[in-house]
């Protein structure tokens, strides 16, 4: 691909990332803290309810939950556009986040470096497509974030070289390469991702 | 109670203001973020305050505040909101302090009663945490801890968890219906099937050995 081509190329995805940031922040701001702020309401119209109207102030109570409930669907949609806890405090909290909630045992090893959104959700979600797509039964596996000049470096050991095309899928948009380290008799295959960023 | 509020989504510091006065709480001030309440409350005292999270100063301007109030205000309370309950936030929030704390979703303080019990319980000294991520806590132990945590009898879970909410023991005895001897009980057994040992008189030491175990496998690195 020419030069220029390959650019535009990437910055087009970088774009994307940025894109779902937005969304994500938009969810958070908007409708998110609106219907929060409908619970709030329907608390003071229990509170100015007569005591004596029990059916009332329950219905009102059961209005607050499936409130609840729609903020918890918001909060599952935020998370699959763009995590706010990545957004907010960086691939190391979002990594051990992910794999408390999918229960994977896992070693997390990050330094406190930020990345710029779209390398970090690209690391973050080939990390999840991996995580994804291990056995039921998975061996422990380790994944470590270091930067090298201009670039984020993804490691993800243990999780089997045939998952090597679902982080590729991720880095390559952004001009990113993987390369991928054979299991030994020493140590697991590792998949090496090496993904540009700011 | 005496309490200062920073929000800086006006509808949710309008309705939550609206609703402190319904419950018959004094608001000394509001403010939309968090250098705003840092000088107001500089003139006036109060018992608590109330404090997004994800305000100005950016990126979590709550947190930052935090520390500031804490440093020049070490026995007002501090509650948190905010629309994720994220155990990266609870631990960061128990580094700012471990009494008189508290974290909670924006959408799970809304009626009377829990806004007063809330804020009643920091007022105590207590450190109060969002039942939703008590529970996720207790839920997502994983290795060894999940089999001793299943190996539970149903109301010692139960007790775990109103733990991990930072409840004491006539909290808990309250929440369910049982006498605080029945809790003392439980606690004990609790503590001797998880390994932990620990002064369970002292409130924050006891919520801080539940969190830290629910907690600790998560941590490896």
């Amino acid at each position: 691909m020419d030069e220029s081509v390959a650019g535009m190329c990437r910055r087009k995805h970088q774009d994307q990332w940025l894109r779902r940031r937005l969304l994500q922040r938009q969810l958070h701001d908007g409708a998110a803290l609106r219907i929060s702020a409908l619970t709030l309401r329907l608390g003071l119209l229990q509170h100015h309810a007569a005591p004596t109207e029990h059916a009332l102030q329950d219905y009102i109570g059961e209005l607050q939950d499936e409130l609840h409930a729609v903020l918890e669907e918001l909060r599952d949609v935020a998370a699959k556009i763009y995590p706010p806890l990545l957004d907010e405090a960086g691939l190391g909290p979002a990594l051990r986040e992910l794999a408390a909630e999918l229960r994977v045992p896992v070693a997390i090893v990050t330094c406190d470096d930020r990345f710029g959104p779209a390398a970090e959700g690209a690391a973050y979600f080939a990390v999840m497509r991996c995580f994804a797509a291990r056995p039921a039964e998975p061996k422990p596996a380790k994944v470590v974030v270091r930067r090298e000049n201009d670039a984020l470096m993804l490691s993800i050991v243990g999780v089997g070289a045939a998952h090597a095309e679902l982080v590729d899928d991720e880095a390559k948009p952004l001009g990113g390469t993987v390369e991928v380290e054979p299991e030994t008799p020493l140590g697991a295959s590792t998949i090496i991702a090496r993904i540009p960023c700011e | 109670m005496r309490v200062a509020l920073a929000e800086d989504g006006a509808l949710f510091r309008e309705g939550l203001l609206m609703l402190l006065r319904a419950a018959g709480h004094q608001v000394v001030c509001s403010a939309a973020g968090g250098d705003e309440l840092v000088a107001l409350l500089a003139t006036a005292p109060a018992d608590v305050a109330i404090l997004d999270i994800r305000m100005p100063p950016e990126p979590d301007g709550g947190l930052i505040t935090a520390e500031r109030l804490r440093a020049a205000h070490p026995d007002l309370g501090l509650l948190f909101l905010s629309h994720y309950a994220e155990s990266h936030y609870l631990m960061r929030i128990l580094e700012i302090g471990t009494e008189s704390i508290g974290y909670r979703l924006k959408e799970k303080v809304g009626s009377v009663e829990v806004l007063t019990d809330t804020l009643n319980r920091i007022g105590n000294g207590e450190i109060v945490i969002e039942p939703v991520l008590a529970k996720r806590l207790v839920e997502r132990t994983r290795g060894d801890k999940k089999d001793v945590v299943s190996a539970l009898s149903d109301r010692e879970q139960e007790v775990l968890r109103l733990m991990a909410e930072g409840r004491s023991n006539n909290g808990i005895a309250g929440q369910l219906y049982i006498t605080p001897k029945a809790v003392e009980k439980h606690v004990a057994n609790i503590f001797v099937k998880l390994g932990l040992h620990t002064d369970t008189a002292a409130h924050h030491r006891r919520v801080l050995a539940v969190l830290t175990y629910l907690r600790s496998q998560r941590n490896e690195s």
